[in-house]
Formats: structure tokens, sequence, C-alpha cells
């Protein structure tokens, strides 16, 4: 009379052999056309930029010549050095979006039902406003003769205007201003379905706040933080447009020095690629590493 | 009563980063709004009312064309990846598909790898198959972009589909066809919807990955205003903002309820 | 009206059996169950009727046609989900016009019938409402609407009150005997709540493994369960074992260990041929044992159990006792009537006494084996006395 039941829950979907086998094939024909599209546009294009890696450059093209040039010059300490500030820039922006967003999530997070969905179309709306003209309007917020030192001369704060613009610390703002929202919408839809009177227990358990901020939201926010800090990060890394808006030609970040080498004459397509292949192994890199972290976070909190 | 009092502590720490983060996110904004009337031609101090620049803004051509190629591109990417991003949603619907790994990674790859890598990719890609930059390029930049989103929006609506109800409409005398037409995509719709708007988004405002696929002479408005910001004639670039900062409202306001899928499958 | 014959229906899901060999004949009109523990597959078999599967084996008739393999859409048979899958994208009309629609039915007799429906399940006044805006309970009656409206042979109705709270459950329960008297088509009804198939059905399929364990009436199946798994399935029992020692004109005399190196004698009825010798099993529902502080006088020293009340549970209309007797614990419902107002309540840790008449038990040709039944039953007070109905037999 004994029998197992581990077949049960398929129950519903089971169908028969060639009926599965039907359905197989008319996913196939479904997936196909973006199947097909992607590897057409964007894995072949890889290959491409792999290839190129390892061809020689001309003023307007490239020579089909192999050489290792492009590699030599990529790890050469100038562009060690742009490596470095890129990550320098991409660290500070996450960490300075998530000390500024855990806060504003957890606020939203906690708002009445009503009031959370207008606090999240504030958040939504510069999240939707075009880039380039977030960033413009801070270039006209921050300029020398702009209306953040306008206003500062006038309250009587300062009586020469600050050279805020085209500084580090103007691409730092502005990168965090654009990346703020991409930190707080997930932040918020994991603090949204935490159990609040987790921490009334904890605090009933004898957690003061500060103990049971650590103890459980953080952990229990953890995938939130992630997530956060992978929308942050990876696009930060590749920035172009605000350092090149806002910020100096004396730092450069790699994004621009890609850039440069595909738009500006002369042209250096192989070291172009170079560079995004090591851009590209290094997010690899971060990616795996952040995935084992986050399995690891998770398996230890479900044992 | 410390306890009270540090919660309340708490509280209006979280208030106050709030309040501080929504001024950080309009201060610019809002000046850049005020500053599209102020009759001036750089940007100092107020100087008095003017619609001038949105009158510049009507006689600029290149704006204009700009403008038309934005909503194009944006268009045609939209209805494209929107389709494509329905047919794999559907696709991927069957648990069992020996090819959903695969799909799944080219999906969720372009979506964790820097914009940029994108563009210099596809630069490559035409210069060595010699295809000459131009609509035609950036179309095809803007639907690879945008695929992944629309698939992984209208994939997280199909996985909430309650599969009983298409067990409902059968058992009620509807053929396969009908149950599609009348049930499933009916229900498919607000994530078809959400995924359009979040394609159309995406593709009028990007940047990077058109700068390294349009050619000359052919503008979308992004990389039209990052050139005149360069070239430093920004007065007209003001009231241009305004009105895509309104255009922006705009869709925020008419898709209110569009924007609760969009918050949900963020 | 056709009766519905169920022919050998096997079904095999990658080689789990979740059906297995399944006859049976359910009569034009009647209101049938099928009760069972989760995965004992009457759920599987509601919908092979449906037609949501296709059985492996066996085929299902409606009168005297073949609906094994026809298509769920071309079927005279209508479901009442659990989850009532309502479609959320419209009306309660259009919902509850979906099956009209489908085979072009015109508009004015689309409107007509409609009307009539919802005026069967008391909803007139929600029409242009959407199911968001309902109630569980306005759900249910519109997902009712929506299958009858088109004139099925038989509605299945597959746990269609698990949703709802119990106060809702009973009034829906005897809505739906009403709905069914209404329209007179067979009702077959899928649930593991065996007081809800108890106080619907005419008759009931008692299932387990896949397999009909008994079918019949809900008060045959109480009074007289031909297996063990009926007896404790279906409201609650204890089971006791012994063996036969002797049997006299009508009744027969059980042996039975007490768990304790002791033994006691039981007196029972019996509806078989046992033989001396055999071991046997009883089934005694707690509501037939009567407790007294007093040695019963009339009782000839029959059917009459000393012991200790280790557990007393007061729940209102009843109390019930558990009481120890050797090693084996007895559950005994009391009524609390008048007289006993009067008299000092029952306590823990007091002796007393046990006795029935030699007609309250049901004799079981079977013995329970520590496998008994399916261990994965959701029904927690089943569940409960599944694991005492244990101990009392582990001797």
């Amino acid at each position: 009379m004994s029998k197992t039941y581990k077949h049960f829950q398929s129950e519903r979907d089971v169908i028969s052999q060639a009926a599965e086998k039907r359905r197989n094939l008319a996913s196939w024909a479904l997936t196909a056309p973006a199947l097909i599209w992607l590897i057409i546009f964007f894995l072949i294009p890889y290959l491409i930029v792999v290839i190129y890696s390892f061809l020689t450059p001309d003023i307007y093209d490239v020579k089909f010549e192999l050489s290792l040039d492009a590699y030599r010059q990529a790890f050469n300490p100038d562009y060690l050095m742009t490596l470095f500030q890129s990550f320098r820039l991409a660290i500070l922006t996450t960490v300075l979006c998530l000390l500024l967003g855990f806060p504003v999530a957890y606020f939203i997070a906690r708002a009445k039902d009503k009031t959370k969905n207008t606090l999240l179309v504030f958040i939504i709306i510069p999240f939707w406003t075009n880039l380039i003209i977030r960033i413009f309007s801070w270039r006209i917020f921050l300029a020398y003769n702009g209306v953040l030192n306008d206003m500062l001369i006038n309250i009587g704060l300062i009586s020469q205007p600050l050279e805020i613009m085209r500084t580090d610390l103007a691409v730092i703002l502005v990168m965090v201003y654009v990346y703020l929202p991409y930190m707080i919408l997930p932040l918020y839809s994991v603090l949204e379905k935490m159990d609040f009177t987790l921490l009334h227990a904890a605090m009933d358990l004898g957690a003061n706040e500060i103990k049971a901020f650590f103890r459980i939201t953080l952990p229990l926010s953890m995938e939130g933080i992630f997530a956060g800090s992978l929308l942050v990060f990876i696009p930060a890394l590749g920035a172009y447009l605000i350092p090149q808006l806002v910020g100096n030609q004396k730092t450069l970040y790699l994004g621009q020095v890609i850039t440069y080498k595909i738009k500006n004459i002369p042209r250096n397509w192989p070291m172009a690629s170079a560079l995004s292949l090591t851009l590209l192994f290094f997010v690899a890199i971060l990616l795996v590493l952040l995935f084992t972290l986050y399995k690891r976070s998770k398996s230890r909190r479900i044992t | 009563m410390k306890r009270i009092s540090s919660t309340k502590l708490y509280q209006g720490l979280n208030l106050t980063s709030f309040s501080l983060v929504m001024v950080f996110l309009y201060i610019p904004i809002l000046i850049l709004v005020i500053f599209s009337f102020n009759n001036a031609k750089i940007i100092t101090g107020w100087k008095g009312f003017t619609l001038k620049y949105y009158a510049q803004l009507w006689d600029n051509d290149n704006i204009k064309q700009a403008f038309w190629n934005t909503m194009l591109i944006a268009g045609l990417s939209t209805l494209f990846s929107t389709v494509f991003g329905i047919l794999t949603a559907l696709g991927l619907e069957n648990k069992k598909f020996s090819g959903r790994r695969l799909i799944s990674g080219l999906i969720y790859i372009p979506l964790v790898i820097p914009d940029i890598l994108m563009g210099v990719s596809l630069a490559l890609l035409f210069n060595f198959t010699r295809v000459n930059t131009g609509m035609f390029t950036v179309l095809i930049a803007h639907i690879t972009f945008c695929i992944s989103y629309t698939v992984i929006v209208i994939n997280s609506r199909l996985e909430g589909f309650d599969y009983s109800l298409v067990e409902a409409a059968m058992d009620l005398g509807a053929k396969p066809a009908t149950i599609f037409w009348k049930v499933k995509l009916p229900l498919m719709l607000p994530g078809i919807i959400a995924a359009a708007l979040l394609a159309f988004t995406l593709s009028i405002d990007d940047f990077i990955i058109t700068f390294f696929t349009s050619g000359r002479g052919f503008d979308t408005l992004p990389i039209y205003v990052e050139g005149t910001i360069r070239r430093g004639t920004i007065t007209t670039i003001n009231s241009l903002s305004t009105l895509m900062i309104g255009f922006t409202l705009f869709l925020v306001i008419i898709t209110k309820r569009i924007r609760k899928i969009l918050i949900s499958s963020l | 009206m056709e009766e519905i014959r169920i022919e050998r229906i096997s079904k095999d899901f990658d080689g789990f059996v979740a059906v297995n060999d399944v006859s049976l004949t359910i009569g034009s009109g009647e209101l049938f169950s099928f009760l069972g523990p989760s995965g004992c597959g009457k759920t599987t078999l509601l919908r092979m009727i449906a037609g949501f599967e296709s059985p492996s084996n066996g085929r299902i008739l409606i009168g005297n046609t073949d609906i094994t393999d026809i298509a769920p859409y071309n079927r005279q048979v209508n479901t009442i989900f659990q989850n009532y899958s309502l479609f959320p994208h419209m009306t309660v009309f259009d919902n509850v016009a979906f099956g009209l629609r489908i085979r072009k039915t015109p508009k004015s007799e689309i409107k007509d019938r409609v009307g009539e429906m919802l005026a069967l399940v008391k909803m007139e006044d929600q029409a242009a409402k959407y199911p968001d805006q309902l109630s569980g309970g306005m759900k249910q009656r519109i997902a009712i609407a929506r299958a009858l409206i088109n004139k099925p042979k038989v509605l299945l109705l597959d746990e269609p009150l698990a949703a709802l709270d119990l106060k809702l459950r009973q009034h829906m329960l005897i809505e739906l005997m009403n709905i069914h008297d209404a329209v007179g088509i067979t009702f077959i009804y899928v649930t593991h709540d065996q007081s809800e198939a108890m106080s619907i059905s005419d008759r009931v399929a008692v299932m387990n493994y896949g397999s009909i364990v008994q079918a019949g009436p809900p008060d045959d199946i109480y009074e007289r369960p031909n297996s063990i798994f009926s007896a404790y399935f279906i409201g609650e029992t204890n089971l006791i074992t012994g063996e036969v020692t002797g049997i006299e004109d009508d009744y027969l005399q059980l042996k039975c260990p007490d768990g304790a190196e002791g033994f006691f004698e039981i007196d029972s009825t019996f509806h078989f041929q046992p033989t001396v010798g055999k071991q046997l099993t009883v089934s005694l529902r707690p509501e037939k044992i009567a407790l007294s502080r007093s040695k019963p006088r009339y009782q000839d020293d029959i059917n009459m159990l000393r012991g200790t009340i280790e557990d007393i549970l007061y729940l209102g209309s009843h109390t019930q006792y558990i009481v120890r007797v050797g090693a084996l614990k007895f559950r005994v419902f009391s009524q609390h009537k008048r007289v006993y107002f009067d008299e000092k309540a029952l306590d823990w840790e007091e002796q007393v006494w046990l006795f029935w008449h030699d007609t309250d038990t049901w004799l079981i040709d079977e013995i329970p084996d520590s496998s008994l039944g399916n261990k994965e039953q959701p029904d927690t007070g089943v569940n409960h006395f599944q694991r005492s109905a244990k101990r009392l037999t582990q001797v």
C-alpha cells in the first residue's frame, strides 16, 4: 500500500510525450526571432570586438594585421589608472546611493498604502526623465555663475563663486543623482514585502533600534541591496556621458577613453576593443563574486 | 520613555533623508524649468519672463528633425521589441523548453553589461560589415537593447498567470484560438503595455548606444542636445528640456494604471 | 438526464498511479462526493471527467456517449474551480455570458439567460462589477452561474468551499443543495472535508491511494465502515484489535490486549462470518461510550472497562474525554445532560467506568498496520486522531 507522491505536484501540467515534443518545437519557433536577432546583434558583435582587439590600428579604420599592441598599451600605468578611477567612481557612487537610498526606501515602504504610490511616483519621475536633461540641469545648477553660487553669495555664505562644475565632486554628485532611483526601487520592493512586526518582536526580545536594524532589517533586505548595487555599479563602471559633461579632462574614466578611441581621430579600435574586454572581464568577475556572495548569504539564512 | 523618543528619532531620520533626497532630485529640474522662461542668453540671475526660446525651438529645423528621428526610432523599436517580447515570453512559458537556458542567458546578459560595451560592439559590427551608419543601424541597436526589457516584463506577467483561467475558458466551451484572443491576450495586455512603454522610454532616453551607431546626419534628440551643450548654445536646450520633462510627466500621469504594473515589474 | 459511467479508469503520471482502476456509476441528478486526503486521486478523477486529463486506461460515458476522447470544450460538463477562476478582465455579466457568447447565442437571449442565472444565485445587482470587487462567497456564486448557464449535464465542483471561512462555508453548503434541487442535474463534488461531504451528498465515495475504498450514503459509511480507513476518515473512532475467542448466535467475544500485559473482553455483534482465533478490529465511535463513576448495574459486566481520565476538553456542545485503560487511550464524547449538573463533574485522574452496548461496535475484517492510511492528510482533526488511533492499536 505504500506509494510515493513525488510526482504529484506535476499532476496539472503532465501531457503526453508527443504533445510535449510539439510544445517544445512551438517554443523554439516562438523564441526564434529574438534568438536569431540576439545572436546576430549581440553575440557576434562581441566576437568582432575580440577579433579587433588583436588587430593593428589605422587612422580611420583597422589593418588586418595581428598584433598584441592593444593589450600591451591597455596595461600600461596610464590606462590602469583610468581603470582604477572608474572603479573608484563606481564604488563611491554605489555606496553613496545605498546610504542615501536606504532610508528613503525604508520611509516609503513604511508609509501608508495610499501615500506609498504617490511617493514612488516622485522617485520614478526623474527616473523616466531623459538622462541628458538631468545632467544638463546640474550644469545650470552648479555652473560658476549658476544658481547654486548665486544663492550662496546672496545668503552671504561665500563671497567668491565655488568651482564645482568640471570637478570630480560634480561627477560624483551627478552620478549619485542619476543612479539613486535604481537603488531605491529594488530596495523598496524588498522592504515593502518585509514583515515589520519582526522589528517589534526583536525589540520585545530586548534589541534596541540599532541592534534590530543590523540583526533584522539589514539581513532581510540583502536581496534588494544586491540588486540595487548591481543596477548602480555596472552602468557606473562604464559611465561616459556624466564625466564628459560635468567632469574635467584631467581625470578620465574608462568610458571616456573607450569612446575617444572609437570616435576621435586618429582612431584606435583595437585599443578600444582591448579596453572594452578588460571592462567586460571585470564585470564578469564582479558578477560571479556577487552571486556567490548572494547565494551564500541566502543559504545561511535558510539553515 | 527613552524607547519612544528614539523610535521617533529613527522615523524623523527617515523623513529627513526622504525630504533631502526629494530636494536633491527635484531642485535641478525645477531650476531648469524656471530658467527656460528666463530672458537671458546665459545662465545668470532672473532677467524677466519670456517665451522666445520656445519660439526659437519651434523655428529650429534641426531640432524638429531630431525630434521626428527620435519618435520614429522609438516607435519602430518599441513595435519590434514588443512583438519579439510577446513571442519569446510565450515560448518561455513552456517550463520544459529545451532552449530555455540559452534564451534566458541571451536575454539577461545584456542587462548586466555596461551600455557602452553594446555601443562599441555594434559600432565594430557595422564597421566590419561596412554598413553605412544611420537610421537603420540606430534602429537595429535600439531593438537589440529593448528586447531584454520587453521579454522580462511580459514574462513576469505571464509567470503570475493563473493557468486555471485557461482551463475555465476551455471548460466553458472556448477552443484554443478563442482562449488566446479572449482570455490570454487581454490578461497579458497590461504587461505588454508596460513593456512597450518601457521600451519607448528607453529608446528616447538612450544616448550612448545611439552615439556609437548613428552616422553623421542622423541625430536623435539626446545626440542633438549633447552636441549643442558641447558647442555651448544652450538657451534653446532649456526650453527643449522643459518640454521633454513635460512629456515625461504626461506619460506618468496618463498611465496611472500602467504605473502600478511598472512598479510591480521593476 | 443520463447517468455517468466510469469504467475501469486509471491515470498514471510518469509511473505514479494517481487513479487506480476505478469503476463507478453516478446516477442522474445525484449529488455525489469524492472524499479523501490530498493525493488520493479525487481531483485527478474529476479532471478526467472534465477533460483536462486523459485517462491512461478505461473510459467515461455520459448516458451512452463515450466522452473519454472528447476535448473539454466539446463536453457538456462544467466545472467550479477551487479558486473560482473568474476572468479578472471581464465583468460579472461578461463572465456569466462567456459560454453563451462562445456558442454564438443571440444577444437578447444572452441578456435574458444571464439575468435568470444571476437571479438563481441571487446576484442580480452585481452584474456590472469586476471579480476583484466581490467577496469570496459572491465569486463562488458567479462561478456557479457561469457554469450552469451552459446547461451542462454534469456540474463538477473541485473543493469549491475550501477558500471560504467556516460560517460562509456552512451557508454556501445549504445554498449549493438548494441550487442542486432547483436545476436537477448531476453534481460531482470533490472535497477533503468529511463534514462537508457528509452533509451535502446523496452518496459519498471515500478514496485513498487512487482507489475507492467505500461508496455509499454518508450514514451508511459512518455506521458501517468497511475498512479501517473509512472508519477513521469519516468521523472519529476508537479502533481496538483483538482475537476472536468465541462465537454465540449473533455475537462474538474478542480478547483484546490492553497494551500493559493485561487483557479485556469485548462482546460485539457481527455482519460477516468470523472464525475463532482470527484477529479483528472493532470500531467504537466516541459518542457511543458512556462514562460513569459508579459501576453500571444492568451491564452484566459485559463491554465494561475501568479507566482513568487523562484529559478533558470542554467543547461547548459536548465534552471530550481521553480515558486510559491499561496502556490504551479511549476517546469519549459526552453530551451535557441537565441531570449531570447536580453531580460533581468528572475530574482529571479520576477512576471511571466505560460501557457501551454490544450493537454499538462495528467489526472490521482488517488489523491496522503501522503504515495505515495516507500520511499526507491535511485535515488536522483526523490527523490528530489518526495518531491516537495508532497509539491505541499499537500492541
